[in-house]
């Protein structure tokens, strides 16, 4: 995997230490602006200023997302700005040509002042059963957009039909479409621990994880202090 | 089968391509994609022997109940599998072979590779870790996982392996339990408790890091549960 890569529109940046601890530092130049998840900013020079701006309204108070994105603007001249998502894991680059991508609400992390960024409804059946929240981030426009994983991420280009698990879904391309269904028949819906996946149907990319927060979190449970109560 | 790993060794997961018929058994929860062509049962354990019995010892080892079976109604099929935890992924082949995994670095295998769980023996041993065994031999294709990078260790002779740091290791190798110093005060002091003395020749794959011993110190700083 490149950790440098270089592209003719949007920042310039690059990457390092993927996929494992993702970190991407982007070179802005004079009166460039990015926009970036509150507290994903790790490191940048004295030229940039901060701004914070209430982006894409209530409803990233819905997803799970901190309500603030913070615009990060080269003032005085050209400035670096290192960027790091919050969990451990990898991170990629889109340049979007008036093309909407949508992301699974923890995903974002820094995109262009020209990317629309909007939660999406994703349908009383879709989304109740997914285990991502009702929400995902519709991502479209014209620019740059950064987004993160826990683990490393796996692109795979559907031209048909994949199943993907659940909780194992980080973004995909608006040409496809989806559905959440159990796989096998019912003993597999309760005891195959996949759980609900998702089929998606049509022409498009889409990117998984290799690792999902929700199974470490169960994983730690039993390693949990046991207090008694004293009633 | 053609197995594929990749993302190793922080995330790794593996891309395993089925021609018709063929089967992957993987533990429950292991499947993260895959494509359409694919048909899943899950069993209890693998298909041809066992039953109820046996699923309820994989329950008390503190592994997931159920097997899920993934066969190809067509070549070409692809299932993509990973762990729970951070680490890698190795794909050790047997030919007429038997290895002993620990439960817990079990992810998948072909059919053609049997199964048996609950290896006594070592089980009542290592009740302490949480952990039970599995006897794999026969044909096929094997992937375990490690928490944090896998080591091989060729023995020939004697070799110790803290009983923590183990994922594998070839069944043509005799082993004891015995304490890691010289005396069981300074074994428990340092740490260390109960570490596994191979004897013989063969292959023990290692995990660099102790998946209990991670839990315990990230348990510690963790809400208690209250009861």
């Amino acid at each position: 995997m490149s950790t440098t890569e270089l592209h003719p529109k949007g920042y310039d940046f690059d990457f390092a230490a993927r996929p494992d601890f993702g970190f991407a530092t982007v070179r802005l130049k004079a009166n460039e602006t990015i926009k970036v998840e509150a507290s994903a900013m790790a490191s940048m020079d004295t030229n940039i200023r901060m701004k914070t701006r209430m982006k894409g309204g209530l409803g990233r108070l819905i997803t799970g997302e901190s309500l603030f994105i913070n615009e990060f603007t080269a003032e005085n001249g050209p400035g670096e700005i290192g960027i790091a998502p919050g969990s451990t894991g990898d991170i990629e680059h889109i340049y979007l040509e008036n093309e909407t991508i949508y992301l699974q609400n923890s995903g974002y992390v820094a995109s262009s002042p020209e990317v629309e960024l909007n939660t999406k409804w994703q349908g009383l059946m879709k989304g109740f059963f997914s285990g991502e929240g009702l929400f995902l981030i519709k991502c479209s426009g014209v620019g740059d957009l950064f987004f993160s994983t826990y683990g490393a991420m796996i692109a795979i280009d559907v031209d048909g039909e994949h199943i993907v698990d659940n909780n194992y879904i980080v973004a995909f391309t608006e040409g496809l479409d989806y559905k959440v269904e159990s796989i096998g028949g019912y003993k597999s819906l309760f005891f195959s621990g996949e759980g609900l996946v998702t089929r998606f149907q049509g022409r498009g990319r889409l990117w998984i994880q290799t690792r999902q927060v929700p199974s470490f979190a169960t994983w730690i449970r039993p390693f949990r202090r046991i207090q008694k109560s004293n009633d | 089968m053609k197995i594929e790993t990749i993302h190793g060794p922080g995330n790794a997961a593996a891309h395993v391509t089925l021609e018709n018929n063929e089967t992957l058994v993987a533990e429950g929860g292991a499947m993260i994609a895959m494509s359409t062509n694919v048909s899943i049962e899950t069993t209890t354990h693998q298909k041809r022997k066992g039953g109820i019995m046996s699923g309820l010892k994989r329950l008390l080892g503190n592994e997931s109940f159920f097997l899920n079976h993934f066969t190809a109604n067509s070549d070409g099929a692809v299932v993509t599998v990973s762990p729970t935890l951070s680490g890698d992924l190795k794909v050790l082949k047997l030919n007429n072979d038997r290895i002993i995994v620990q439960s817990g670095s079990y992810v998948a295998c072909e059919k053609s590779v049997e199964m048996d769980i609950g290896w006594q023996g070592f089980k009542s041993l290592f009740a302490k870790e949480g952990l039970f065994w599995l006897n794999l031999s026969g044909q096929g294709q094997v992937i375990v996982n490690s928490f944090g990078a896998i080591y091989p260790i060729d023995v020939d002779g004697e070799y110790i392996v803290d009983t923590g740091h183990i994922v594998a290791f070839d069944e043509t190798l005799n082993f004891s339990l015995s304490k890691a110093g010289k005396s069981w005060i300074s074994s428990i002091l340092g740490g260390e408790g109960l570490v596994c003395r191979f004897k013989g020749k063969g292959t023990v794959w290692c995990q660099s890091h102790n998946a209990s011993a991670f839990g315990r110190a990230l348990g510690k700083q963790l809400k208690p549960i209250k009861r």
